[in-house]
């Protein structure tokens, strides 16, 4: 009898690895991952290696010296000069990617929204600063100016990271984000089936006839929730860490980056989702155990999905960086302390306080529900 | 013995005008059964059986009144009391997933059986209720009657004092139904108590040794069925009810 803790556990295991939804939900949704790291990948990598001949062609609507001429042969711009209507009917056709039109000495450039338009922007861009500068200096040198001490009056070095850092990071930061959110789901289900559903099912009346005590129901049923979505938490890991070595090594956007995690790192994202599994778990059977059909569960259970979810994407947005207040802070911790794990300066006292918020949340929301977890309310109370 | 005295049970419902409403299902139920014998409560569909066993179970507590298993009640010795009771109903769903010997042995699990016992218990139980056949069938493949035979089966495992049997033939076929009184019958024999609820009043009428009748919450009549039929000059427990009921309107 003492056992019983242990005996509700093995039942609820027994359930779980024996239904098809527990453990596609389990074993399916990780497999998400490599999709989103690779896919992502690629489609990055599209964005900054477009060939230049999809987005080379501009048009002009006035003559062009022959120093522009030059510069724009230099920048490997296609360019064609034609009448104001001539070039729009080609923009039309798609025959250019963009058309610039001279009033005296204002350039106007002309297009829509269409991605090779957004490039080709960028690239007259480009184009026209070059040809500022010769013209410049061309000013200067006639005035007798050294146009070095105008131009270059100041120094500016680049210390930014490059933009290809950025994305890898952005899809690194997105690829943990989403092992929180395949842990949320792998909870979701068992907690429901295993609380409402077996209310539904009738053998929660049975199982409330034995003696066994509803602190023993409560924390059997918690423990294999939390085996699955520990499980899910693995896979997800393993398999964002291969994806993302097999992405290093098909995509440039990777290149320069270590995308291998160093022991310590592993050992806190190890720790970061043990906590969450534990912490998804016991929300999940609190919610749904109130629950009088696996429906209903489900319906309340669905807030819970996007809460889990929410708060790491805005911390992406706003750049929010983790404080010793904040990883204390349910939910947003999690995706905050991940962030700082990938990119190698996960503070040991965020971890801590991230620990001890987490054990008392579950202990709260287990100590409420035991309590509550009478047989009345639970298999009557409507 | 088993000490049930003024017990009350109120729901709170909503109507249909979404206003909540107090409804007695039962009104002050008082008995005892002495150990060793069979109580039928019997009443019609909606009288309070089904409340008055589920509170004597211990899935639902009493408004009012106390529930005594040789002294203990529920609030103070829950396990102890659990620990020698089987509750078995018409309703009674069990794992689908499991096979017989997989629940017989978790339930032996729950009621704390020894390993080297549980086996042999089970063992046992399937050949007297002859369950060799699906004893490692999965439940969710097993018929109505093959189903109920593995309830019983689970109510046998911890030989508990007493049995709280609520409309368990209800709806089974005439083999499957001799199957539950036949078990009830050699439960007595073995000295066990058992509260046996049903709307067959026949049925009754062959197996207890004593008889509730309830209507509408109240105990309208209880003794044996002899006294009964005796008291309101009938042959048999079904006259006797529409007697007393007929009594009890007249009265009104």
């Amino acid at each position: 009898m003492k056992n019983n803790l242990k005996n509700i556990f093995k039942k609820e295991i027994r359930e779980m690895f024996r239904d098809k939804k527990s453990l596609s939900m389990m074993l399916i949704i990780p497999l998400m991952i490599p999709l989103l790291v690779l896919g992502m990948s690629a489609l990055f990598e599209m964005q900054l290696n477009k060939p230049i001949e999809q987005y080379n062609k501009i048009g002009f609507a006035y003559e062009l010296s022959e120093v522009e001429q030059n510069i724009l042969k230099e920048m490997n711009i296609d360019y064609q000069i034609k009448t104001l209507e001539e070039l729009e009917e080609s923009y039309k056709r798609n025959e250019i990617n963009l058309y610039v039109k001279k009033i005296n000495n204002t350039y106007e450039l002309h297009g829509n929204d269409k991605e090779s338009t957004t490039f080709a922007k960028n690239l007259i861009d480009s184009y026209f600063n070059v040809y500022k500068e010769y013209l410049q200096q061309e000013y200067l040198n006639k005035n007798n100016i050294n146009p070095t001490d105008i131009l270059q009056i100041i120094n500016v070095e680049n210390k930014i990271v490059e933009e290809e850092t950025y994305f890898a990071n952005y899809i690194t930061n997105y690829a943990f984000l989403f092992i929180v959110m395949a842990i949320t789901v792998s909870a979701t289900y068992p907690a429901t089936d295993s609380t409402a559903g077996e209310k539904e099912r009738g053998t929660l009346e049975t199982l409330l006839t034995f003696p066994i005590r509803s602190k023993d129901i409560i924390l059997g049923k918690f423990l294999s929730v939390s085996l699955s979505s520990i499980i899910t938490g693995f896979i997800s890991l393993i398999l964002t860490i291969i994806s993302l070595i097999l992405a290093g090594k098909m995509f440039k956007i990777y290149e320069g980056i270590d995308l291998m995690l160093p022991p310590t790192s592993l050992l806190f994202a190890s720790i970061v989702i043990l906590c969450y599994s534990f912490l998804i778990s016991g929300l999940c059977i609190s919610i749904a155990s109130r629950q009088k059909s696996f429906k209903e569960a489900q319906s309340a259970l669905t807030p819970l999905t996007f809460i889990s979810f929410f708060p790491g994407m805005i911390a992406f947005m706003i750049n929010l960086e983790t404080t010793p207040v904040l990883s204390c802070v349910p939910f947003l911790n999690f995706t905050l302390l991940f962030t700082d794990i990938t990119n190698n300066n996960a503070n040991i006292l965020n971890i801590i306080l991230m620990l001890i918020s987490t054990f008392i949340v579950i202990t709260l929301v287990l100590t409420i529900i035991i309590k509550q977890y009478k047989s009345e309310n639970v298999l009557f109370k409507s | 013995m088993l000490k049930i005295q003024n017990v009350k049970k109120r729901f709170i419902r909503v109507n249909e005008k979404k206003q909540k409403e107090e409804f007695w299902a039962d009104k002050d139920i008082s008995f005892e059964a002495k150990d060793g014998t069979i109580i039928g409560i019997l009443g019609p569909n909606g009288a309070g059986k089904t409340t008055l066993l589920r509170m004597i179970a211990g899935i639902l507590e009493p408004t009012n009144g106390s529930i005594e298993f040789d002294g203990l009640n529920f609030k103070e010795n829950e396990i102890e009391i659990k620990k020698n009771l089987a509750y078995l109903s018409g309703n009674t769903k069990i794992y689908q997933t499991l096979t017989t010997y997989e629940l017989l042995k978790m339930c032996c699990d729950f009621y704390g059986v020894e390993n080297h016992l549980a086996k042999k218990r089970i063992e046992q139980i399937a050949t007297n209720l002859e369950m060799n056949s699906f004893l490692y069938n999965k439940i969710g493949k097993l018929s109505t009657g093959q189903m109920q035979r593995v309830n019983i089966a689970r109510c046998l495992v911890h030989d508990p004092k007493y049995y709280i049997l609520d409309e368990a033939t209800s709806g089974l076929d005439i083999i499957s139904s001799q199957i539950i009184l036949d078990f009830i019958k050699k439960e007595k024999e073995r000295g066990k108590t058992i509260l046996y609820s049903t709307h067959y009043m026949e049925e009754a009428e062959n197996i207890c040794d004593e008889v509730i009748m309830i209507h509408k919450g109240n105990i309208i009549k209880k003794g044996t069925p002899e006294s009964i039929l005796k008291d309101t000059k009938t042959s048999n427990l079904r006259d006797a009810f529409f007697k007393l009921i007929e009594g009890e309107q007249n009265e009104k």
